[in-house]
């Protein structure tokens, strides 16, 4: 076998795989060697690093890059010869053996070139999937977790970053959500004054916030959203074969347009936290009016000797005030109007507390000023300091000619009398709940036929007009007096039009009850 | 979230299973190339990699992955792969490895096919 026929059989027999895998330069470099009596050889070609190899024998130890001084022989083209021997040769191979060389290593290179090119037109379809994909998780995901994770991993890979972190706005700092690749700073005030060379959604290598400490080249971009941050993506190291470099220009482009999509997604998880929060409360004020609507009576006990009706219209769903009546020992009946301290849920539940005390009261005692003191002990022990309530209590034995009542801070209920007189049922003590060991006073006062009474809430007489006026104590006694002989059901009815016409639109600012009440 | 990847061996009659946990960046690349070669050495002919704890991979990452599926063409053998998230099925399947190596759902379909 001498070298000058091998080579052509050797390109009779290369298929196309032996040329792109670099089988054929292999073979003819180890035909090389054994016509010079060389151990090894290897061809490296002309790189901006040096000599890189591309194809050494099949016993060549050669590096990847030629050390710099190696002794090489020129073959055509920019490719050089290294030869492992005890006499290296002094003058370039014979000619076949040199364009078989130079023509194999040209070959293998153009195909590597060809499978970079390969590789990275494939690697910009993942990409554009990616930011896609990162468009659609944005659209479709709103768990902020799967979120925080979907952008950290694809900005990371597509970045090919070494480390990453992601850090969410919380309170007074930013709070590490992930990371990958190694720790990251857990957490950084708002404040930091590394924050200060962060512009928002612009990415940028010198923010000194050493998010990824260790890192020799990161990269940070805020994520803003209308120039609010809402948190930081950092990423660090860009690989490479043969180790971490600085990111290019692209690819602080690229994690841009991530912290774009990470803005957007994390608006739109916060504003559908919002909305599920929204959504419960509501439900939360809906079962909570249910509940207020069994406390609150359909209808008050009226009979032949005594006509009861009673309005309540609350600001919220959920109302402050409460009515109702209660059947006492001996055949009496008490009517109870209360009025709670601020409105909404807190008021409701107060509200229903009040209503469960006092019917377990009353089953077993007379209404007294004991049973007004224990009342009182149960709903401060039973509420916040800041929550009390008004209270006023009548106890109507249609049979007897007088009325006992209850007045704890409330407004004082009203009798108006067939001739016109008004008589006042004035608070004897501090509201509920507002003092523990208050006491109390039970009064009694005349009820016969044809007497009216009005127990009312201060949402009525507390009813603005426009011109910032009080509808008061005084336009009610009016009201009254004028329709003291009405049907019950219509001074109801026309006491809700008058207020309503008072208000003129005004919004109503508490809590409106009234009831009624009058001895056949 | 994801540190530095780490990798377990099982070897079985025909079929080495390399598990995955971690980032297939250029470390984690290298990581399994070192592996997949000692494994060829040892005259495992079919490997499968399960991506189970891998959420991650970068394009080094890729470029090792293939040059493992290369080398495994070569020894006339077959890289497989298994339980991979949708986004790394879809980045093999633009890549071009899912047509040099097959992509299975689960470790037990793909040992049972690869059997």
């Amino acid at each position: 076998m001498t070298v000058k026929t091998q080579p052509w059989s050797l390109l009779e027999e290369a298929s196309d795989r032996d040329w792109e895998n670099g089988t054929v330069l292999c073979r003819a470099l180890d035909l090389f060697c054994e016509s010079q009596g060389a151990r090894a050889a290897a061809v490296f070609v002309e790189g901006q690093n040096g000599y890189e190899l591309v194809q050494g024998s099949q016993a060549s130890k050669f590096a990847s890059l030629l050390p710099a001084g190696a002794e090489l022989l020129e073959l055509p083209g920019r490719f050089r010869l290294a030869v492992d021997g005890d006499q290296p040769l002094r003058h370039p191979p014979d000619a076949p053996i040199a364009l078989l060389l130079s023509a194999a290593a040209r070959l293998q290179r153009l195909h590597e070139r060809l499978k970079e090119q390969e590789f990275a037109e494939n690697y910009k379809v993942v990409t554009l999937e990616a930011l896609y994909d990162v468009g659609l998780a944005v659209a479709s995901t709103l768990d902020l977790e799967k979120l925080c994770e979907e952008i950290l991993l694809r900005a990371v890979s597509l970045l090919d970053a070494r480390r990453g972190a992601f850090y969410l706005a919380d309170g007074g700092s930013y709070t590490l959500r992930g990371t990958i690749g190694g720790e990251a700073r857990p957490s950084l005030p708002h404040d930091d004054p590394g924050l200060q060379a962060l512009e928002p959604g612009a990415g940028t290598e010198r923010c000194g916030l050493d998010l990824l400490p260790g890192a020799r080249f990161p990269l940070t971009v805020a994520i803003a959203y209308k120039g609010k941050t809402k948190g930081l993506l950092a990423v660090a190291d860009k690989e490479s074969r043969t180790g971490v470099g600085p990111f290019s220009e692209p690819d602080r482009r690229a994690l841009e347009l991530f912290a774009t999509q990470a803005a957007i997604a994390l608006e739109n998880a916060n504003l559908h936290r919002q909305a599920l929060e929204k959504e419960r409360l509501e439900r939360e004020m809906q079962l909570a009016a249910e509940i207020q609507r069994g406390i609150l009576p359909a209808r008050m006990p009226s009979s032949s000797a005594l006509e009861i009706v009673g309005w309540n219209r609350p600001t919220r769903q959920v109302g402050g005030d409460y009515y109702g009546s209660v059947s006492l020992h001996g055949g009496a009946l008490g009517v109870v109007v209360a009025d709670v301290t601020g409105k909404g849920m807190p008021a409701a539940l107060l509200v229903a507390t009040l209503h469960s005390a006092l019917h377990l009261l009353l089953e077993k005692r007379e209404p007294n000023a004991d049973l007004l003191a224990t009342l009182n002990q149960h709903i401060a022990e039973s509420s916040s300091s800041n929550k009390f309530i008004t209270m006023i209590l009548v106890d109507v034995d249609p049979r007897a000619d007088a009325l006992g009542y209850l007045n704890a801070g409330h407004n004082p209920g009203l009798v108006i009398r067939p001739d016109g007189s008004v008589e006042e049922l004035r608070a004897s003590g501090l509201p509920l709940g507002l003092l523990r060991g208050a006491t109390y006073e039970y009064r009694r006062v005349p009820f016969h036929p044809g007497d009216l009474v009005c127990l009312y809430s201060d949402g009525i007489t507390e009813c603005t007009s426009p011109d910032d006026e009080e509808f008061g104590e005084k336009r009610l006694v009016s009201f009254l007096r004028e329709r003291r002989i009405e049907p019950l059901s219509e001074i109801i009815q026309e006491l809700d039009e008058a207020v309503t016409r008072f208000a003129a639109g005004q919004p109503q600012g508490d809590d409106q009850t009234v009831v009624l009440l009058r001895r056949a | 979230m994801t540190d530095s990847l780490k990798l377990n061996v099982d070897r079985r009659d025909g079929v080495a299973v390399i598990y995955t946990d971690g980032y297939i960046n250029n470390q984690g690349g290298e990581e399994i190339a070192k592996v997949a070669y000692e494994l060829i050495d040892e005259g495992y002919k079919v490997l499968l990699l399960n991506l189970a704890g891998t959420k991650i991979v970068n394009s080094i990452g890729i470029s090792i992955l293939i040059e493992i599926i290369e080398r495994m063409i070569e020894v006339e053998g077959r890289l497989a792969f298994c339980n991979l998230t949708p986004t790394i099925d879809k980045t093999f399947h633009i890549m071009g490895l899912a047509q040099y190596s097959s992509i299975f759902p689960d470790e037990s379909t793909a040992v049972e096919q690869l059997g």
